[in-house]
């Protein structure tokens, strides 16, 4: 009988506590509003952008040819291209890039990231019919991974990103990334000035360029007008968006 | 001795059980609200509504479950302080609007995004994190929402699409402005921005 009581009254005593500590668990400490809304979001937004004044000018030069020339190139693409052409011209001029993304992993010491690039490289080159399609995607251990350029490269040896650029026609980066680019150039054998291709001419390097521009053009313009149409001052919202997603690629 | 031990065991395992229950309900409370949302844009209800109902009834849904202030506020940070009252409030309630409009004007004309939550993860007592993919168009996009537990329950404080943090990226361009401008020159600009129709409108320094 006294054990049966000693039994109850924990029984009794426990559940008590425990509601006791689930209903303080719940209900307090909670985040104080004043500090939270003032919190340093610890994200290191500092944006080193001393060429303000010009990449502003730059800015809304890019923006005038984007919404006059590119938004309509973009539009008559989307509507003479079938679907499937238009994702087929994508995948080949994203298999050309593979020289690109296999520097940027060897250059970081990312070995298994260079070689998943090289059998996707060559699953799409053959299977895939020169890259039009990307039959990669669903071979087991070759699916896409996260693209690596030199930018990205220089940046995880910890050069630091140097002052914020808006360049013409290209957009935002900043000087590493500038270096970054002319590195990217300099390992694709069909990009100029390093084109490893010495007997075509410039009508065939411009009609490559065109093309990739325009192929490129849809899904260029529908990120700048989703974040250009949410943004107070879309200059600062592209500073920081672009800049957020450069570190956040580089950490990882 | 063993009893006590066991108590104790107990009562730990009922708060870790509380604070996996709260993340649970959570994401639940969140997947609801999602598909509530996309619902007001898709659904046979409302797909060929005018953008300003469907504005409205996203804006409804997502107030009802959520406090938006919570987010606009962090996105204003310390700027907050440099308006008055009336101004705090005018600039609450454009950028919330704002927000809003952003989100359903992306969904128009896309295909119907299908949503794959994550599991949530407790980052401390009072703050969590759950994980969301969102396809659209064979795009795949990862947005994150970050919850902290305030007075007034589990409040969404950021969303995270594809490494860019919305509030970050609201505070830089307010901090920006604050720099030289002031309260009233943001409302301002806020409301052209919210009573010019169409985005292409050319951008001037």
């Amino acid at each position: 009988m006294k054990n049966l009581s000693f039994k109850l009254i924990t029984c009794l005593l426990s559940s008590w506590v425990c509601c006791l500590a689930v209903s303080l668990h719940a209900q307090g400490d909670f985040l104080s509003e004043e500090d939270f809304f003032e919190e340093d979001l610890g994200t290191g937004m500092e944006i080193s952008d001393p060429l303000e004044v010009i990449n502003r000018y730059i800015f809304v030069f890019n923006d005038f040819v984007y919404m006059k020339f590119l938004q309509p190139l973009a539009d008559v693409y989307q509507a003479v291209t079938p679907d499937p052409v238009e994702k087929a011209a994508i995948n080949f001029f994203n298999n050309l890039k593979y020289p690109v993304r296999l520097a940027g992993n060897l250059l970081q010491g990312r070995w298994e990231g260079a070689w998943v690039e090289t059998g996707r490289f060559a699953i799409n080159s053959t299977v895939g019919i020169l890259g039009l399609f990307s039959p990669a995607d669903k071979v087991d251990g070759f699916e896409p991974i996260p693209k690596e350029d030199i930018g990205q490269a220089l940046g995880s040896w910890g050069i630091g990103e140097g002052p914020y650029l808006v360049l013409p026609l290209l957009g935002p980066s900043n000087l590493r990334d500038l270096g970054g680019l002319v590195g990217d150039r300099s390992v694709n054998p069909l990009d100029e000035p390093f084109s490893l291709i010495d007997d075509w001419n410039w009508e065939w390097r411009a009609a490559l360029t065109g093309t990739e521009f325009t192929v490129s053009s849809p899904g260029l313009m529908e990120r700048y007008l989703q974040l250009k149409g949410s943004a107070i001052d879309p200059y600062s919202s592209f500073k920081n968006g672009y800049t957020q997603f450069r570190r956040a690629a580089i950490r990882e | 001795m063993l009893k006590r031990r066991s108590l104790i065991a107990f009562l730990v395992s009922c708060l870790f059980l509380s604070a996996a229950q709260a993340a649970s309900t959570e994401a639940d409370r969140l997947r609801s609200v999602i598909d509530a949302a996309i619902e007001a844009v898709y659904g046979e209800c409302c797909a060929d509504l005018p953008i300003e109902d469907k504005e409205t009834r996203v804006n409804a849904i997502l107030e009802d479950a959520y406090d938006l202030d919570v987010i606009i506020r962090r996105a204003i940070g310390r700027n907050w302080n440099l308006m008055n009252e009336k101004e705090q409030q005018q600039v609450l309630d454009l950028v919330k609007r704002l927000v809003v409009r952003t989100y359903v004007k992306a969904m128009q004309g896309t295909a119907r995004p299908e949503v794959e939550m994550g599991k949530p993860v407790m980052i401390t007592d009072n703050r969590m994190e759950i994980p969301s993919v969102i396809i659209v168009d064979e795009t795949i996009v990862n947005v994150l929402y970050r919850l902290g537990k305030m007075q007034s329950g589990w409040q969404i404080y950021d969303i995270v699409a594809e490494d860019i943090s919305v509030v970050s990226n609201y505070r830089q361009q307010i901090d920006d402005h604050f720099r030289k401008g002031n309260g009233q020159e943001l409302i301002e600009k806020l409301t052209k921005l919210m009573n010019s129709q169409d985005i292409d409108e050319e951008l001037k320094l």
